[in-house]
Parts: C-alpha cells; sequence; structure tokens
C-alpha cells in the first residue's frame, strides 16, 4: 500500500491533534500553528488529489481493527480530494484576508480558543468530505455546529450571542433529525457504512417492504441537512448569523460550513439511496421546489435590506437555492452544476465578505448602506474584489457565476421534464436579475465618489489583506474561464462514487 | 496565421491603453492622457483596416466551457461592424479632447471609452454566440460610466436604468443561446457547435413542438437584445440615457453602441436561426410589427421634444428600429437597406451629437427653442447639421435615401401580406416627421425674423448676450440660464469651435454626402454577405 493513501486520514487527524495544542498557547502562536494546520491539510489534499488521478479510481482506507462491514472508514476519491483541497485553500486565505480584523475583534486572550475552533472545523468539514461511514458523518455534523457556534460568538458582542443561540437552537433541531434519521436507516438496514447501506437498501426497494420508513428516514436527513444549510424557508439563522461575525468567521461560514453539509448529503444521495430511488420516492422534486424558492427569496430578502453585510448573508440564502435546485433536477449534469455552483459560490462569497469588512472597516455601523457610499476610494484593492465578486454573482461572463450558470442552463435541458427544465430556466432568469438589482447597485453605491476624502479607517489594511482578495479574484477568474478541466474532474468524481 | 492572431490583438490594445492610464502614466496630466488615448485608438484603428484586408480568419482562444471556446472570426459582416465602429470612435475620441475641457474627470471617461472600445471589438470580430455574449455584457459594463460621467443624480438615475434594461435584456438574450445551444446542429467546426454560419446552425429535424418552443424563445431573445437598440417594448432607457451623457459619449452611445445590439440581432437571425426558420411564423410578424411601432413612436416623441439632444435620441429609438424592419422582413433586398442604413444612420447620428456638442461646448444652449439663429454665429457646424439632417429625412443624394430606398423596395418584393404596404407607408410617416422635427430647426438656424429692422436698436442687444453666453459656457447647468434671441445683426460674431471639433464635423457631413452619392461602393460588400445568407 503506497504512503500516500494515509495523506487523507493525516489531515483529518492533524487539525484535530492541534485543536488541543492550541490551547496552552498563545494567540499568536495558535494562529501561526493553525495557518500552518490549514496549509499541510491542503498540501496532503493535493498529493491524495494528484494520486488518486494518477490511479484513476477511488480508494478506501480503514479506520481501526475491524474491516467492512463493522469498522470504520474514510473513502477517497478524486471529488472528495479536490474538495479537501479547495476547502482548505478558501479557508487559507479567508483566515489570511480576515486576519487583521481578527486581531481587533477578539481579545487577546481569548485568540488561542478562536484557533482551535478553527482547527476543529477543518477537521470536522474534512471528516464529513472523506467519510464512508454514516454515523462518523453525524459525529462530525455535531463537532461541525460547535465549532461553528464557537466562530459566531466569538467576537462576544450582543448580536453574536443572540445569532450564536438562534445558530445552536436550528442546528441542533438539524443534527436531531439527521440523527433520527440514520436510527431509522441503521433500523431497516443494518449498517452504518455506505456500500452495504446502499445494498440493503436497493433490497428494500426491490421487495417494496419498509418502503415507508425509507422514505421518512431520507426525507427527515435531507430536512435536517437543509436546516443547517439553511436552505428556504429554514434559513432564519443565516443573516445575523453571517452577517455580524467577524471577518474570516463570516466568510468560512458563508463558504464553507454549509457546503460541508451539503457534501455530505451528496454522498447520501449518490452512496447511500442512489439518485433513482431519490427520484423514485420524489425527494428531488421537493428539494427543487424548495430550491426554486430559495434562490427567488433569498433574493427578494437581500434587496430588502439596507446592511450590505446582512445583504450578502441573505443572497447566500440564493446561492444556497441554486445548489439544491441542482440537487432537485436529478441529473449527473445537475449534480455536476450544483458542485461547481459550490466552489464558484465559495470562491465568489468569501471575497465579498472580507472585502466588504475591508470597506466597512469591520463595524456594522459602517455596514449600512448610506455610510459605504463612496467607500471605494478608501480602499480600493477591496473594492475590485468587491465589485468582481458582485458580477460573479450576478453572472458576468468570464467569471465563476456566469460558467455554473450555464451548466444550471445546459443541466435544466437535459431533465427529462419540460416544466422542470422551464421552472429551472426562468427562475435562473428571474435570480440573475434579483441578483443584478442588488449587487450592481451596491457597487454604483460604493464606487459613488462623495467629494471629500474618505476618513481612514480603523483597521491598519495590511498586503496580507490585498494578497488574500488577489487570490479570490484570481480564483473566480480561473473558474470562469478555465472550467473544463474542473468540470471533467467532478465528472470523473461523480463517477467513482457508484 | 498572424493574420489570426491580429483578431484577439484587437481587443487587447484599447484594453491596454486603458490599463496604461489607470498606472502612474495617467496621472501625468491631461496631455499624456490625450496622448496615449488618441494613440491607442489610433492604433487600433489601424490594426482593423489590416484585419480587414487580410481576409477571413478565425481563432479558437480557449475554452470557456466545455466545447465551447472563446472563438474570433474577421467575416464580412464582422468586418462591416469593426471599420464602422473604429471610424467613429476616431471621430469621436477627436471630439472630445476639446469638448472635455468643460467636462471633469476627463481620464475617467477616456479610460471608460477605451474599455468599451475593447468590448465593442469584441463584439464585432466574436465567431459564436457565447463570445458574442460575453463582450456584450463586458460593453454595458464598460459604457454604463460613460452615462453617468456628470455624476447629477438624473445621470445615475438614468445610468442604472441602462444598467438594469442592458442586464435584463442581455439575460433574455442568454436563455435564447443556451436554447440554441441545445438545438444546434452536431457538427465539430472551429468555434463550436454554436459558431456562426450564414443561414443557420439549427438541426434539420426539429420535431413541430421543439420548433414552437424555439419560435417563442427567438422572440423572447430578439426582444431582448431589441433592448440594446431601442425596440419597444424595452426602448425606455434610451432617452433618458444618451442625452445625459456628454456629447461625444452620447454619439458613441446612440451612434455605434445601439448597432451593437443590431449586429447581435443580424448574428442571430441570419447567422444562427436562419431566416428560412422564422419566416412566415407569428414571430415574425410580431418583431415588424414591434418594430414599425418603434418607428413610428420614436419619430412622435422627438417631433414633440423640447431638448435637444433628448429629440436626436427619440431620433435614434426610430432610426434604428428602421434597421430591424429591414432585417425583420428576411429578405435580401431589404436586408441590403438594413446593413446600409446601420452606416449611415451611425454616420448621421454621430454627427447630430456631435454638433449638439459643439452648440453645448461653445454656447450653452441645449433647447431646441434656443438655437433660432444659431446658425449665424455658428455656421460650419450648422452647415454640417443641415446636411446631417437631410440624410436623416432621406433626401436624394445624401445617404439615408439609399438605403430607405432599398428598405421600402424590399419590403414590396417580399411576400409578407399586408405588411408589405405598411411598411413604406410608416417610413414615409416618419421621414416626413423626421424632416418635421430636423429639417425646420435647421431653417429656424439660419433664417431668424428680422423684426427690428434696424441695425441701430439691436447693436446693444448683441453685445449684452454675447458676455451672458460667455458666462453660461462655463456655468453648471446651463440648462436653466435665460439664452437672448440670436438675431440677424449677430452674423459676424462667430462662434465657431476649434478644429478639434470642427474637423469631424466636417468628415462626417461629407461621409453623408459621399456614400449618398457612391452606394455602390458598400452595396457590393453587403451582396457577398447576403449571398451566403439567402
Amino acid at each position: 500500500m503506497d504512503f500516500i493513501r494515509n495523506f487523507p486520514f493525516f489531515s483529518i487527524l492533524l487539525p484535530m491533534i492541534s485543536g488541543p495544542i492550541s490551547s496552552v498557547m498563545s494567540g499568536k502562536q495558535a494562529k501561526r500553528l493553525n495557518f500552518a494546520v490549514v496549509t499541510l491539510s491542503g498540501l496532503l489534499s493535493v498529493a491524495a488529489f494528484v494520486y488518486v488521478l494518477n490511479t484513476g479510481e477511488a480508494f478506501t482506507y480503514r479506520m481501526g481493527a475491524f474491516p467492512a462491514p463493522f469498522g470504520n472508514e474514510i473513502r477517497v476519491g478524486l471529488l472528495e480530494t479536490m474538495m479537501a483541497f479547495f476547502f482548505c485553500f478558501v479557508m487559507l486565505f479567508s483566515l489570511i484576508g480576515g486576519y487583521r480584523f481578527t486581531a481587533v475583534d477578539i481579545p487577546e486572550e481569548k485568540q488561542n480558543l478562536y484557533y482551535i475552533m478553527m482547527n476543529l472545523l477543518l477537521s470536522s468539514l474534512l471528516a464529513l468530505i472523506y467519510t464512508n461511514d454514516m454515523f462518523t458523518g453525524y459525529v462530525f455534523i455535531e463537532i461541525n455546529t460547535i465549532s461553528a457556534c464557537g466562530l459566531i460568538m466569538v467576537r462576544g458582542w450582543g448580536r453574536n450571542l443572540l445569532a450564536a443561540i438562534k445558530y445552536m437552537i436550528m442546528s441542533l433541531l438539524g443534527s436531531g433529525l439527521v440523527l433520527i434519521s440514520l436510527s431509522i436507516l441503521y433500523g431497516i438496514t443494518g449498517h452504518l457504512l455506505m456500500e452495504p447501506m446502499h445494498e440493503a437498501i436497493v433490497q428494500i426497494m426491490e421487495q417494496q417492504t419498509y418502503r415507508e420508513p425509507l422514505t421518512v428516514a431520507v426525507g427527515l436527513f435531507c430536512v435536517g441537512i437543509a436546516i443547517k444549510s439553511a436552505l428556504f424557508p429554514f434559513h432564519s439563522w443565516l443573516p445575523d448569523a453571517y452577517g455580524y461575525s467577524t471577518c474570516a468567521s463570516s466568510a468560512i461560514l458563508s463558504s464553507l460550513v454549509s457546503k460541508g453539509y451539503i457534501f455530505l448529503l451528496i454522498k447520501f444521495f449518490y452512496r447511500v439511496i442512489g439518485t433513482d430511488i431519490i427520484h423514485a420516492i420524489q425527494v428531488d422534486d421537493v428539494l427543487f421546489v424548495f430550491g426554486i424558492a430559495g434562490m427567488v427569496f433569498g433574493s427578494v430578502s437581500a434587496i430588502q435590506q439596507t446592511d450590505v453585510s446582512r445583504m450578502i448573508a441573505f443572497s447566500s440564502v440564493a446561492q444556497i437555492g441554486y445548489i439544491y435546485m441542482g440537487f432537485g433536477l436529478n441529473t449527473e449534469a445537475g449534480m455536476i452544476a450544483s458542485i461547481f455552483h459550490i466552489l464558484a459560490h465559495a470562491a465568489g462569497k468569501s471575497m465579498l465578505f472580507i472585502s466588504l469588512n475591508s470597506l466597512s472597516d469591520g463595524t456594522w455601523e459602517y455596514a449600512n448602506y448610506r455610510k459605504l457610499r463612496g467607500a471605494a476610494y478608501r480602499h480600493r484593492i477591496a473594492a475590485l474584489g468587491f465589485a468582481i465578486g458582485s458580477l460573479s454573482m450576478v453572472g458576468i461572463p468570464l467569471l465563476a457565476g456566469f460558467t455554473s450558470k450555464v451548466y444550471y442552463a445546459k443541466a435544466a435541458f437535459g431533465v427529462g421534464s419540460t416544466y422542470k427544465m422551464l421552472i429551472a430556466l426562468v427562475a435562473l432568469a428571474i435570480s440573475t436579475i434579483l441578483n443584478a438589482m442588488y449587487f450592481i447597485g451596491q457597487m454604483i453605491n460604493i464606487y459613488t465618489p462623495l467629494g471629500v476624502e474618505p476618513e481612514p479607517g480603523t483597521v491598519k489594511h495590511s498586503n496580507v489583506t490585498r494578497v488574500a482578495v488577489f487570490m479570490f479574484i484570481a480564483v473566480n477568474f480561473v473558474l470562469g474561464m478555465g472550467s473544463e478541466p474542473v468540470f471533467r474532474w467532478i465528472q470523473t468524481g461523480l463517477a467513482q462514487f457508484r | 496565421m498572424i493574420g489570426a492572431w491580429l483578431l484577439p490583438i484587437t481587443v487587447v490594445v484599447p484594453l491596454l491603453g486603458a490599463i496604461l492610464l489607470m498606472t502612474p502614466v495617467g496621472r501625468k496630466g491631461l496631455r499624456t492622457v490625450r496622448l496615449v488615448t488618441g494613440a491607442f485608438v489610433t492604433a487600433t484603428t489601424i490594426l482593423v483596416i489590416v484585419v480587414a484586408l487580410l481576409g477571413e480568419n478565425e481563432i479558437e482562444l480557449f475554452e470557456l466551457l466545455p466545447d465551447i471556446p472563446v472563438f474570433f472570426r474577421s467575416d464580412k459582416t464582422a468586418v462591416w461592424f469593426a471599420v464602422l465602429t473604429v471610424a467613429m470612435w476616431m471621430t469621436s475620441t477627436c471630439f472630445s479632447f476639446e469638448y472635455m475641457n468643460h467636462e471633469k474627470r476627463e481620464k475617467r471617461y477616456c479610460i471608460f471609452s477605451m474599455l468599451a472600445l475593447a468590448a465593442l471589438m469584441g463584439v464585432c470580430f466574436s465567431g459564436n454566440l457565447v463570445t458574442t455574449y460575453l463582450f456584450y455584457e463586458m460593453m454595458t459594463l464598460a459604457s454604463f460610466p460613460l452615462v453617468m460621467h456628470e455624476q447629477t443624480k438624473e445621470a445615475i438615475s438614468a445610468g442604472i436604468t441602462y444598467l438594469y434594461y442592458s442586464l435584463a435584456g442581455a439575460f433574455l438574450g442568454l436563455i435564447g443561446v443556451f436554447f440554441l445551444y441545445s438545438f444546434a446542429e452536431e457538427r465539430s467546426v472551429p468555434g463550436g457547435v454554436i459558431a456562426y454560419s450564414a443561414g443557420g446552425f439549427l438541426r434539420d429535424n426539429l420535431s413541430s413542438s421543439e420548433s414552437t418552443a424555439l419560435t417563442i424563445v427567438v422572440f423572447f431573445m430578439l426582444i431582448g437584445l431589441g433592448s440594446k437598440v431601442g425596440m419597444y417594448p424595452l426602448h425606455g432607457w434610451l432617452p433618458k440615457a444618451h442625452p445625459v451623457a456628454p456629447a461625444p459619449a452620447s454619439a458613441l452611445l446612440s451612434g455605434n453602441i445601439t448597432k451593437m445590439g443590431i449586429l447581435f440581432v443580424i448574428r442571430v437571425v441570419f447567422f444562427a436561426v436562419g431566416p428560412d426558420f422564422l419566416r412566415g411564423t407569428w414571430a415574425q410578424y410580431a418583431l415588424l410589427g414591434l418594430a414599425l411601432l418603434t418607428v413610428f413612436l420614436g419619430s412622435m416623441l422627438a417631433f414633440r421634444e423640447k431638448v435637444f439632444k433628448k429629440r436626436l435620441a427619440y431620433s435614434t429609438v426610430s432610426q434604428t428600429s428602421y434597421v430591424l424592419v429591414g432585417l425583420y422582413l428576411l429578405a435580401p433586398v431589404a436586408a441590403m437597406g438594413a446593413f446600409l442604413h446601420v452606416i449611415f444612420h451611425s454616420i448621421t447620428k454621430n454627427l447630430l451629437f456631435l454638433v449638439a456638442g459643439a452648440i453645448i461646448y461653445r454656447t450653452g444652449r441645449t433647447k431646441v427653442a434656443q438655437m433660432k439663429g444659431i446658425g449665424l454665429i455658428m455656421p460650419i457646424t450648422m452647415i454640417c447639421f443641415t446636411l446631417g439632417g437631410l440624410a436623416l429625412v432621406g433626401i436624394p443624394p445624401f445617404s439615408g435615401f439609399v438605403s430607405k430606398w432599398y428598405l421600402a423596395a424590399g419590403a414590396l418584393e417580399t411576400d409578407t401580406g399586408a405588411m408589405r404596404y405598411i411598411v413604406p407607408v410608416i417610413l414615409i410617416i416618419s421621414a416626413l416627421l423626421t424632416a418635421g422635427y430636423l429639417i425646420t430647426m435647421a431653417s429656424d438656424a439660419f433664417f431668424v425674423v428680422d423684426e427690428h429692422g434696424g441695425h441701430g436698436a439691436a447693436a446693444p442687444a448683441a453685445k449684452k448676450e454675447d458676455a451672458s453666453e460667455n458666462e453660461s459656457g462655463e456655468a453648471d447647468e446651463p440648462a436653466e440660464e435665460e439664452f437672448p434671441e440670436i438675431r440677424a445683426e449677430d452674423a459676424g460674431h462667430e462662434k465657431e469651435a476649434s478644429p478639434f471639433i470642427l474637423v469631424p464635423l466636417v468628415i462626417l457631413a461629407a461621409g453623408t454626402l459621399f456614400f449618398g452619392l457612391f452606394p455602390s461602393l458598400l452595396t457590393g460588400w453587403v451582396e457577398q454577405i447576403l449571398n451566403a445568407v439567402f
């Protein structure tokens, strides 16, 4: 067995161990350790990615003494390693971009705690990506929730605490539903590893026994994940949680945390239940409807906001709607579009949050629509980042957002039902125009000169922030212009799921 | 091979110019800014001429999406529009060097003007639907800052209106692109399945439900693309946006950027869907009807409009829809008229907006009523205006006559039922209205009522007037100022603008006459395009 096969496991273990170690370090040391760990995990993922790309097939990696179907496993395929790398990348540059604000927002003595949470978050995200065992998935969902809660409330202001409580309640409700669903599934299949579960479920469907419990279980799982990833109408916790956190937290929460759950859902669809069974019990239609509703209402709510950070947060609701809409199409093309959209949205949204925080000086008083007027002249690079992020979200060609919209449109044509196709296309068009209304309006607002010199911000901008924004701009352009290999990798990765 | 690489370079050169102005080079003063702008626009012009001389070339740059590359091709249609674009850009840029003296932030204007030029080059030379769409969006984004340039409340609201109309229109177009992609014939040619091919690239065996769906989609697509052209019902932004921009930008917006909408329509109708698909469908009649309605509506509104630049903007609404009428007739002769009218209207409307700019620049007068007698103090400008007006009305031997001739004759030749008679009738009515709103202005400009009949009474008034005009030339909002009437005695007090302004005007005016006299220089080229399509 090649040594490289251990890498994914290491990349999960590394942040998990460095978390407790951080607790005895000072804030600065913890930060350095955390940056190093994220970088290292990213590199390990790249190595694993190249390995899988070369061998051309996924492998499972046994954890503990017992072989399948009893023990615990992780599974390493092209899609998993790609996602793992991308998550590490986004996390690293979100942390770098938000570093100045982290230093200001969080008291010195609590900073190491922040990085403990960050380490745990990374570990749980990677575990959610790699796991081949549903119960391990559940465990890391919980760890993910706890660490995300920490990230939200670490700023320690009233609004953050309130947001964290809201998040905690909704999230625990979600994980509770997931747990119930897994219990039912375990009851009817007798397994927790994905492949044996899948085999059992296929049998169940053939024999038509336990069809109702199965439907209920799938439904509960979907609703649980939907709550946790803020699918409309379960999004009430999201705007406060994303909008009022410190810069790095907002960026990471919006671009990664919900996506980890969604990736588990993809695995659940493909590896546990099977897409044809999902179609047979019509879960995809339900997700489709809610996805479409999210696309439209998320944007409508975003238009109503005067606080720009809440506006961006609401736009996340719309983008999550896109992803679920792709699931609802329930074709290979739809799934590829959704996975691509996960990447595109992560690249765009984290950049938007970092840029906005730089423009608004990291305070929500300044994140108000009026106060932001002319902010572009305070921090030009951030303004550029905001503009490019906005254009990407609207779907201007050459940027990532446009490419994912094209993939969605192509997927819509491939779906069998004419109604679904038309609804999806119309929803895409409406949502695009709604996006344009608030993002472009905001862009113009930011670039409107006031005629007076803008006051310098209290947070000093460093080249580090600029580097982060530039990296995200580059990623947006790369995904927008050179999406072809990414597309192929996603396709291969999905094929390996079978 | 080099010829093929020149195509993307035409996009890159103005882009580089814009980027150069954003670097510290742009802070070295107005002279440098003008020098850079002039140099890069001229370089683009030369490049385009070289491309035109080298004939048809094509190049795939990179795959934007799987199977959909960014693809450039310099076919005859592309060259037609590209040469027009650079010609208009040269004149307008030359004009702007003088005109922008009385505006602020000239550097920003130059940057966005060059960015827009880059995008327009992309639209012209794009060889497949997605590439066109890409640059079409870029064009919107690069041109709306030009609309907002003056940053008055009116300008900003107009800019935002322009942006929303354009984006909404372009997205309607995008949906059409998706459909056309899925209905395209399977073939492996450079540029992917949606590369333009004369006569369309649709599959042959479309089922009846598929072709119904496609007709609906193409109809909405063309309505969406009509927003850039100013076709009813998405014309609302145009009379708001064109007049508030600085005059050279208005000229480009009206004269040239609307034509890019037309180019996209041509690409869709003649090179993607194919005229045979649309001919005889309800979509054709509906589009024809809307275009005719716009022709009439635009002329009517222009006739009633009191502000000079707005009058010109409404006239654009009307005139660009002439072109659409010609295209939607889906017949060779009418299409010939449309292609010619693209050039002729572009030259004429550029000229008229520049005249409006020259008058604002020298006297600050913006309303039609204030322009009585203006020809006495700005004779060359107003002679150019008169020539442009005559061309737009369509009086021989000016250029507008030739295109309208082809349009009317082409309509009568087609097999479109009642439409074939309605088209010429509307054209005539609209031409009458055009005469009503332009030629009356021209005559008022030169022939003023000589009420006082003696020199002695009017002489002091003339002096006073001079003083007030000088002030008003620099005032921020000249529209609210009171302008004294210009009387016959003022003929000696010339206020003609500098050569930077006059030379473009004279060249454009000469162009309207020249192409009216020798249209055969152009018709041969168009015939080659149309022979391939029909």
